[in-house]
């Protein structure tokens, strides 16, 4: 069964997925984000013809716990998260943490944060 | 709860059964975990690479949508964005590693030629197509990571599950168990040190009377 991609967030972020082709978008106001964004993402998660969810990393502030949870732990659809780094999603961060018990994404961090200090 | 077992031969064997089937699936569990942290090493790294190449598209791509809102306005990109016919679609097939089940994603009209995207090649300029391109490109790289990143997601959760499964018989299940079997060796042991100092006592006993019907024999003797 083929499946679509779909985005969630500002109308800034979304345009440009749309010019790409992506018709399903969830086009939330930046001011209403706290208000309507969970609601957007609940739609996206109910959606069965939606494989891939795509949000900006700082949206994700404006879901509420649950919904944070469900976005971190979904694997249909997988959301991905753009605009946090090299680093990825926080969710995965923890997740790695947890089951493996040392960060693995750590390094990266580590080593800007010594450049960082070492220039100074 | 080693009380609750009542202390046989046969229970004694049972407890040891389940110690041997226990330590051999401990093991077992053990080398998959491992092994599991092997293969998602190796992913690790793959998605590491993916997510700064992701990050990259993503920036790029921004800046050239930025390039062509400044240049022909926000309604021209918006209009351009409307016009589209042809959307991307996914399947996804699956593999399986160490007995998780991983997707592979594969995506079909991502990347399109001029006439596919639906708007006018006149009504619109090079900034718009450029911008389409670079978004076009961040939806294969946003496909990869999706592909990269639910395979790690499911490992995570399956080395989680076994993890815990190694713990509970590590720290509860085998600690249970050798503390039942410990009980009835003991229980045993105190049984049979029961029986032997009986079987003692019974044995004085008997001695004890035999004497005695042997002194009373010999004093009848003498009397007679």
């Amino acid at each position: 069964m083929s499946q679509e991609i779909a985005v969630i967030g500002s109308p800034a972020f979304t345009t440009g997925f749309q010019l790409a082709g992506v018709r399903k978008v969830e086009n939330v106001a930046d001011d209403e984000k706290d208000d309507d964004l969970d609601a957007a993402v609940e739609a996206v998660l109910a959606d069965e013809d939606v494989g891939i969810a795509v949000m900006h990393d700082d949206d994700l502030a404006h879901l509420s716990r649950g919904v944070r949870q469900s976005v971190e732990a979904s694997v249909e659809p997988t959301f991905v998260t753009i605009g946090g780094g090299a680093s990825g999603a926080s969710g995965l961060r923890d997740q790695i943490k947890r089951a493996i018990g040392i960060d693995l994404m750590d390094d990266d961090d580590d080593a800007s944060a010594a450049d960082t200090e070492a220039g100074d | 709860m080693a009380q609750d077992i009542k202390p046989t031969r046969k229970n004694l064997m049972e407890i040891e059964d389940r110690i041997d089937l226990s330590e051999r699936g401990h093991d077992t569990l053990e080398q998959k975990r491992d092994g599991l942290i092997m293969e998602f090493m190796d992913i690790l790294d793959q998605s590491q690479d993916v997510r700064s190449g992701l990050e990259g598209d993503y920036e790029t791509a921004q800046q050239k949508i930025n390039m062509a809102r400044a240049m022909e306005g926000d309604v021209a990109v918006s209009g351009a964005a409307a016009a589209l016919e042809e959307y991307p679609e996914i399947t996804v097939e699956s593999m399986n590693i160490m007995g998780v089940v991983v997707p592979q994603i594969e995506s079909t009209k991502v990347k399109k030629s001029f006439d596919k995207r639906g708007y006018g090649i006149l009504g619109t300029s090079a900034r718009i197509d450029e911008a389409a391109d670079a978004y076009e490109e961040l939806l294969e790289s946003i496909v990869l990571a999706a592909e990269v990143e639910t395979a790690m997601k499911k490992m995570l959760t399956e080395i989680e599950t076994t993890k815990r499964r190694v713990n509970a018989l590590e720290f509860k299940l085998l600690p249970e168990l050798h503390e039942g079997k410990e009980y009835i060796d003991q229980k045993l042991e105190e049984k049979e040190r029961e029986e032997m100092f009986r079987m003692k006592k019974v044995k004085d006993k008997k001695e004890a009377q035999e004497e005695a019907a042997d002194e009373a024999a010999a004093a009848e003797s003498t009397g007679a």
